[in-house]
This record gives structure tokens, sequence and C-alpha cells, in this order.
């Protein structure tokens, strides 16, 4: 064998990978040529670097981690009871709250329409997991895992024209628009917006709404918003509300006093259904 | 207990033996997501969602691999498409303007030097091969199950991986420093 042959069997013969009778024919070259034996010295210095890996605990945390998921995403199908969206002559977040359907549950989300079961999943997990920790570093992975684009809100509404919502400069409470994002939820467009008021984060997502969904961690509370069924996900002072109507389910993520100050905003980012 | 009685027990839906699949085999698929990812949380992230989708999806396994090396295929899989997504989003936002946006990976907790941080600039594919051959010790039988590509191609794919590595390196071996391939006076061999 010439020594370019030997050379692609260098990898193989370190790793013990060939058959014999070329380790043979390796082994004998090897003896004869200085050159391929500093190829192979070089080689296997670089294997035995390679396995030198310094030791990875595994976080305690990891298996209680699995463990509430699988308690908690088990899929059970949680079917609201429909109520008909009253949209006209709305005014004001009490009359808007009346008006929509507020889905029930997070975790995956089927899409609603009649062929929900082989849409793709809305999925917030990884943004209530990591939201004690970091709300700002939760809200990135979640548009990471949405392959986030930052667009404009002119753009935003172009290339989501199916859902309602609205995202402007400044909502109630003196909170600034920080940054609009297109998320891809499978072939659906979703869009998220990012608001800062002196360092207090809030965000807002709008995506196609769901009508079944597979229960999340949250229970099924009073309406936070208004006279209708709705819910909230807490998790610490964070709270997730979702408020539907039959085109976008609108989500507010926030540390606001959900009598207060959350009403007007969900009013304003949550237009009537067009 | 033995590797089929606790995968039929999974397949059970038995708690305690998926508590014990993942005893025996975290170890190893944690460390694969941390060398693949290079980001604790992430990792950590997405450690869940191997084993979820494991437990989920464990009627699928057929007994042919270890379930160490089918639970790498998954982690795999799942690194690779994380990866896919993270690059997609950062070119999305620099070309917006907001590279901020989405925090680089590669904490400073986890970087490291030398080989490692050479590892860590491969193509996620490679860097998977060779944690798979040199971190977690797979023959290329399994890395190919791993991996859901022939065995015969290992070889030459592991070649290659080792190639890109030492052209990244760039010293530390010796005479042969910063080549990728050895100068063989004429005729030889």
């Amino acid at each position: 064998m010439r020594c370019e042959e030997i050379r692609q069997q260098l990898g193989p013969y370190l790793d013990n990978e060939l058959p014999s009778g070329v380790e043979a024919l390796v082994s004998a070259h090897l003896e004869a040529c200085k050159t391929c034996r500093l190829e192979s010295a070089a080689l296997n210095r670089l294997a035995s670097q390679l396995e030198r890996a310094p030791s990875v605990p595994v976080p305690d945390a990891l298996w209680n981690s699995i463990e509430h998921r699988l308690d908690t995403e088990s899929p059970r199908v949680v079917t609201p009871p429909p109520i008909e969206p009253v949209w006209a002559g709305r005014r004001g977040p009490l009359a808007l709250a009346a008006a929509v359907i507020l889905a029930v549950g997070l975790g995956t989300m089927g899409l609603m329409s009649s062929e929900s079961h082989a849409q793709p999943s809305v999925s917030f997990c990884v943004l209530l997991d990591a939201l004690p920790l970091d709300a700002h570093k939760a809200f990135r992975k979640f548009l990471v895992l949405y392959d986030a684009k930052q667009v404009t809100p002119v753009e935003a509404r172009r290339h989501a024209p199916e859902l309602s919502f609205d995202t402007p400069t400044t909502l109630p409470g003196g909170f600034r628009l920080q940054g609009v994002y297109l998320l891809r939820f499978g072939e659906r467009p979703g869009i998220a917006a990012r608001y800062d008021r002196n360092g207090e984060f809030l965000a807002a997502i709008f995506h196609t709404p769901v009508r079944q969904e597979h229960h999340g961690t949250h229970k099924d509370l009073p309406c936070v918003v208004g006279q209708h069924r709705g819910h909230k996900v807490q998790v610490g002072d964070w709270k997730l509300v979702h408020l539907t109507d039959p085109t976008t389910c609108h989500c507010v993520l926030s540390r606001l006093d959900e009598q207060s100050e959350l009403p007007s905003i969900m009013a304003v980012v949550a237009p009537p259904a067009r | 207990m033995t590797e089929k009685d606790l995968i039929q027990r999974c397949r059970q839906g038995d708690r305690v033996a998926q508590r014990e699949l993942y005893e025996r085999t975290s170890p190893k698929v944690y460390r694969l997501l941390v060398r693949m990812l290079r980001n604790t949380d992430d990792a950590f992230d997405l450690a869940q969602d191997v084993y979820l989708k494991a437990f989920a999806q464990i009627d699928k396994f057929d007994g042919r691999s270890a379930i160490a090396t089918w639970l790498y295929r998954i982690a795999v899989n799942e690194a690779l498409q994380f990866l896919r997504r993270v690059n997609i989003a950062r070119e999305r936002l620099q070309q917006m303007g907001v590279a901020a946006t989405v925090e680089p990976h590669g904490n400073g907790a986890d970087a490291r030097l030398d080989v490692e941080g050479s590892l860590a600039t491969v193509a996620p594919t490679d860097r998977a091969l060779l944690l798979l051959r040199y971190q977690e010790g797979l023959d290329y039988r399994s890395i190919a199950d791993a991996l859901g590509c022939a065995e015969g191609t290992v070889a030459s794919r592991l070649n290659r991986a080792r190639e890109r590595l030492r052209v990244l390196l760039k010293g530390g071996y010796g005479n042969r420093e910063g080549t990728t391939s050895p100068m063989h006076p004429k005729g030889s061999g």
C-alpha cells in the first residue's frame, strides 16, 4: 500500500476498526515508514486530547424537570365549552373580555381548524420553564425556538394578515416597544413583541387560536380580564394571559396586576377581530 | 434489571423504570449535549426534550442497538436541529442589525482551550462524530446507528472531521504542527 492509502486507513487503524488483514498491512507499513509513523503519532495525540474531556456532572434538577413535564405534558385533551364571540359594539377591556373565547391551557396546543390534528404546535414550555430565572432569556429562547425574524410593525401585519393584533409604539402605563418579531409556528405565522418600562419587561405573542390543546401546568382560573371564562399561567410573579378571538390568540407575559393595569393593555394589543 | 426488562417496563409507563433508564444513561446524554451545544442551560433544556421524546417513542426502539445508542441518536438530532434554528435566527437578526437579541452560544464558563475550543468551531455534524467516537467511545457501528448513516461512511467522515479539526488547531502536535497532511518523500511507501 502506498502512503496515501495508508493515511486513509490510519484513523480506523488507531480506532481498531480495520479487518485484521488490512491492519497487518498498515502495521507493516508503519514499521517501515517514518513519515507515516509520525502521522500516526499525531493522530494518536489528537485522539488522546479529544478523549481527555473534563467531567460534566448531571444537574440534580434535571430528573425533577423531566418528571414534572411527564406529569404535566401528558396528552390530556381539554376542550373549552363553546362561547360565541360577540365583537360588535365592544368598548373597553370589560366588553372585550366578554366577547372572547379564552383558550384554556398551555403546553402543546393544536391549532384550531378542521385539520387541527395535523397542524404544528405552539409550545410555551421553554418560555415558562425559564421565567423564574430570567424573563428576557426565556423570551429569547422562545424567539429562537420559533425562528424569530425582527420586523417592523407594518411588516408584521403584512406577514401575518390572518391575525388580528396591534403592536403600538407605546402601551398604557408607559411601556415602550423594543422589537417586533415574525415567528413561524410550523406553516403558520406568529408575531411577538417586546416592551420595556424602565427595565420592566412585557411581551406579547400572537398566534392562530386553539380549540383543543393539551393541558399544561396551570389551573383553569377565573377570568383575569373580564366576565368570560379564562385563565392565566402564573410562574412566580410572572403571568402569561391568553385572550382569544376567532382569528388570534393574544398572549401577554408580564408582572402586571390583572385587575388594574393588564386589562387596558390587553384591550390595546387585542383589537376586535376583522 | 436487564436492559430488556427495563425497556419493557418503560413501555408500560413505569415511572421507576423510566427513572432507572435515566440514571443509567443521563451522564452520557447530558455530557454529549453540553459538548454539542457548549451551553449548560441549553443542554439542560434539550436533555429534558430527549427523555420526554424517548419515553413517548420507546415503542419505536427496536432493540437492534443499545438503548444508550438510541438515546444518543435522539440527542444528536435534537442538538443539530436546535443549532440549526439558532444559526438561522442569529443570521436573520444580524441581517436586521440586532445581533444581540439572540445571545451567542458558548458562555464563558463553558469555554475551553485548544482541542475543546477547536472542537466547538467545527461543523456540528463533525462535532457529533468526533464526540461520539472519542468522548463517548462508540465504535463505528454504534456511531452509524446514532447518526443514522451507513457504517461504511463513518470512517471517511471521521477522517474529514479529524483533518478539519487539525487545520483549526494549527499547532501542538509535534513536528507536524499546523499541517493537514504530512509531506512524504517521493516514492515512499
